[in-house]
């Protein structure tokens, strides 16, 4: 008796592990890509602002201060009080949420044709890693209701009406953005893994 | 008057102090200050710091106001002191991540105030972490080789352990003493490993860390080890020495091995041994002739198309050899067994165009072939002439015999054996032949290979013919059919081996192919007197010779051959095996053997006319036939 009360739970360790061991994959997977995506974003707005003008770097530096991102109405910790505060489920969930925002507006970025085409996919990709992440960390939770509410596109009306200065004034808006959400999904996610397996040791 | 002038003075003193006054400091508003730089150590907190313009004379004091993104209000800074002078400390509170801030600096003094140029930062990006803290360096022993392993922790602020901020590691050692830095990137980890270290050297060490995004950490201070001596330099020098001179004395010794014995070349490329072949002209084939080369050693005309001369053929001979006194007895040689089939190149044949028949050549074959041999010749005598004289044909100019028996015709009758393998004579009688001619003796020397064989046409015994010079007084009528294995040119037939003619069935009639030699050949001795041919073998085992006009071939230096003399009738088989046969114009010779058929004779047949031998007189020979020693 003793010995199949030892085997069951053992099983049931080995069964309740599988997952963990899964998610710590994931999470492992999730982190590094999005950490590309932050060098490329990184990478295209330092070409767009290598292009640009003196003059026009001081005001354009003006007007991003004037102006917000998109996903300002993402409503996401903004220091490592709020982070750390923050549950996994809703680190993933706004990284979910981020993600998605600018996954179909990254084609509109300007740069090179050759970074630009490779971030649509990536976001497509890390938005599905992210997505397994929270069904298997969701255990019943609820998912924020506000997420599925806000379903906005921000950028529809980007291209509307808008002239060669404002062109330029988005262009770069847009490029500092996405570098901005980046990082954010990034340490989210990088936060979330080593709160969610305190054992993997995130200082190495 | 006087007031009025003590007034005037006064208000003109109070003019002149007060105007150079006015004149000489100039109160101004502040300069511009500039914000120098701002930095977060570990994405929590952060510092600006600034550069005051000119104060304009007066006390001036600096303001930092600064505005977040999204949001017109502003706020000032409210620690300036924390970080020192003309610094602005952010704390936790006020520090938004993600957030752009726009900062401007503002000096005011009693004149004015002046605003910096605004900066917006984000403080994501502008992280600059602490060195890395509790460096440690300690030398590891790992057997005799140790290694430096550093380790270190993050600076106590940067929160790593959460993920909150994520830093990479660098480390620089060098020696004491040196100038240039080793740097290693240790990526995440806290711990690293030096090896290769020089014995008894101290070492520096520091390092420092970076953010993922951000900016590299300032050098920790600096950490000191030394290494303690793990190699003894004197042990070292020691072996260096020792290894260096057992190696100059290795390499003394072989060379002196070397030079002693011969030459490196000699060592490394052996000499490529030359061609040994018979009748093979090496001159020929450096002239590059093919075609002569290909003519001696092909026989060119196989089968025999063109009757020939007589004299020019080669024709087998049956040597034989008159004993001086007595009746030669074939004797038997000991080693025919070895010299059976061998023919090798004991005797190296310096002068590949000659043959060396003599020696091995002739041979009989004592495996036993030869006793076949004579089998049917009564039946084919009367073939047999015509066939050697058909065969002879094949030795014609030039052809060279191999050894492999393609020779042996096929011509021969089932019944003959071969004797040899080869190159001996398609004849497969034995015709005691006398041919008149030798056609070529050269021919007959090319044929025969030096190393290996057979004189062509000659047959393993044979009768040796002991010449009849003058000065013989060989005893007529009696023959002696030796086998010689000699050495072609050796004046002294050393290995004459005699073949008994065995009674019967062996009778190995060996034909030889002996040939006069005009000049040339050194060939010593044997003045054959008469060439006998072999009629028949007659069923009681008696050989009838029959003589052959063999004037021509003679050479001058035999002019007292016994030409005449009819050596056509075996006397007998000798108990020792030996052929006896005697003209029929002599009397048989005593009984008994020569008493001069010791066992020394066996082997040779010492030519007593070696001196007499005219070098011109050259019988090929193998068989040659000799003279016998006069005792």
């Amino acid at each position: 008796m003793d010995r199949v009360v030892i085997l069951l739970s053992v099983l049931c360790l080995g069964v309740s592990s599988q997952p963990i061991t899964d998610s710590q994959y994931l999470f492992s997977i999730a982190v590094s890509r999005v950490q590309n995506l932050h060098l490329l974003a990184q990478r295209l707005f330092s070409n767009f602002e290598s292009t640009l003008q003196t003059d026009d770097q001081h005001q354009l530096n003006k007007i991003f201060l004037q102006d917000f991102c998109n996903s300002d109405y993402i409503i996401s910790p903004i220091d490592k009080h709020e982070t750390q505060r923050s549950s996994v489920l809703k680190l993933l969930s706004i990284s979910y949420r981020l993600v998605e925002s600018w996954e179909f507006s990254s084609r509109s970025l300007t740069g090179g044709s050759a970074l630009r085409n490779q971030i649509s996919p990536r976001l497509s990709e890390l938005k599905t890693g992210i997505q397994m992440l929270i069904t298997a960390n969701q255990d019943g939770a609820e998912m924020f209701p506000d997420s599925t509410a806000l379903q906005l596109a921000p950028y529809g009306n980007f291209y509307q009406s808008l002239g060669d200065d404002e062109l330029l004034r988005r262009n770069y808006e847009l490029l500092a953005c996405f570098k901005k959400d980046m990082h954010k999904v990034e340490t989210y996610l990088t936060v979330a893994k080593c709160r969610f397996s305190p054992e993997m040791n995130c200082t190495l | 008057m006087k007031e009025v002038m003590e007034e005037a003075v006064l208000l003109f003193l109070l003019l002149v102090i007060y105007t150079p006054d006015a004149q000489g400091t100039r109160y101004s508003p502040p300069g511009k200050p500039e914000l120098t730089r701002c930095r977060s150590p570990e994405k929590e907190t952060f510092t600006c710091w600034w550069k005051p313009g000119s104060d304009g004379g007066l006390p001036t004091t600096h303001a930092l106001y600064y505005r977040k993104e999204n949001s017109d209000t502003i706020y000032e800074c409210s620690d300036y002191h924390t970080a020192g002078e003309n610094s602005c400390f952010f704390n936790k509170n006020d520090t938004s991540i993600w957030v752009n801030y726009n900062i401007t600096v503002v000096a005011s003094n009693a004149l004015g105030s002046t605003f910096s140029d605004p900066v917006d930062i984000d403080v994501v990006y502008i992280v600059k972490p602490n060195p890395p803290e509790k460096v440690t360096v300690t030398v590891m022993e790992l057997k005799e080789w140790p290694f430096l392993r550093v380790s270190w922790e993050p600076p106590h602020k940067a929160d790593t352990r959460s993920g909150w901020i994520t830093l990479i590691y660098e480390l620089r050692v060098k020696l004491e003493g040196d100038d240039e830095w080793e740097m290693h990137l240790a990526g995440q980890q806290k711990l690293f490993n030096i090896f290769s270290l020089r014995s008894g050297g101290t070492y520096h060490v520091q390092v420092r860390c970076k953010p993922d995004h951000g900016f590299w950490s300032e050098w920790s201070s600096t950490s000191h080890i030394e290494i303690p001596d793990y190699l003894h330099r004197e042990k070292s020098m020691w072996i260096l020495i020792a290894v260096f001179s057992a190696f100059i004395f290795l390499i003394l010794t072989w060379s002196l091995h070397m030079s002693s014995h011969r030459s490196l070349k000699h060592c490394i490329l052996p000499p490529v041994p030359g061609p040994k072949i018979k009748g093979f002209d090496k001159q020929l084939l450096k002239n590059g002739k093919s075609e002569d080369l290909l003519r001696v050693l092909v026989v060119s005309d196989f089968p025999p198309t063109t009757p020939s001369n007589y004299e020019d053929m080669l024709v087998e001979y049956l040597e034989v050899y008159v004993p001086q006194e007595q009746e030669v007895l074939l004797e038997e040689s000991k080693d025919l067994h070895d010299s059976c089939l061998k023919f090798e190149g004991s005797t190296s044949d310096n002068d590949s165009g000659r043959v060396s028949c003599d020696s091995h050549t002739l041979l009989m074959d004592k495996c036993g072939e030869a006793k076949e041999e004579g089998r049917q010749t009564d039946q084919e005598d009367s073939t047999t002439e015509a066939e050697a004289q058909g065969q002879q044909k094949d030795w014609d100019q030039d052809t060279l015999m191999y050894a492999n028996g393609d020779i042996l015709s096929p011509e021969k009758s089932s019944g003959r054996v071969k004797t040899w393998p080869s190159v001996f004579s398609p004849l497969p009688q034995y015709t005691l032949s006398l041919p008149d001619q030798t056609s070529s003796l050269e021919m007959a020397k090319q044929h025969c290979y030096s190393d290996s064989l057979f004189c062509p046409g000659s047959t393993s015994s044979y009768l040796t013919h002991l010449g009849n010079n003058d000065n013989e007084t060989l005893g007529p009528g009696s023959w002696e059919i030796c086998l010689s294995n000699r050495q072609p040119y050796s004046h002294i037939p050393q290995m004459q081996t005699c073949q008994q003619v065995r009674s019967h069935s062996d009778v190995n009639i060996s034909t030889i192919a002996r040939k006069q030699e005009p000049a040339g050949l050194p060939l010593p001795f044997f003045r054959p007197t008469a060439y006998v041919e072999v009629q028949r073998f007659d069923e009681e085992d008696m050989v009838v010779l029959q003589s052959i006009v063999s004037d021509h071939g003679f050479h001058e230096g035999f002019p007292q051959m016994l030409q005449q003399e009819d050596y056509s009738k075996v006397k007998g088989v000798d108990s020792n095996n030996m052929l006896l046969l005697q003209t029929e114009a002599m009397k048989e010779d005593g009984d008994g053997t020569t008493p001069h058929k010791p066992t020394a004779h066996i082997h040779t047949v010492v030519s007593t006319q070696d001196e007499m031998a005219q070098p011109a007189s050259g019988y090929v020979d193998t068989a040659t036939i000799f003279t016998l020693p006069t005792y």
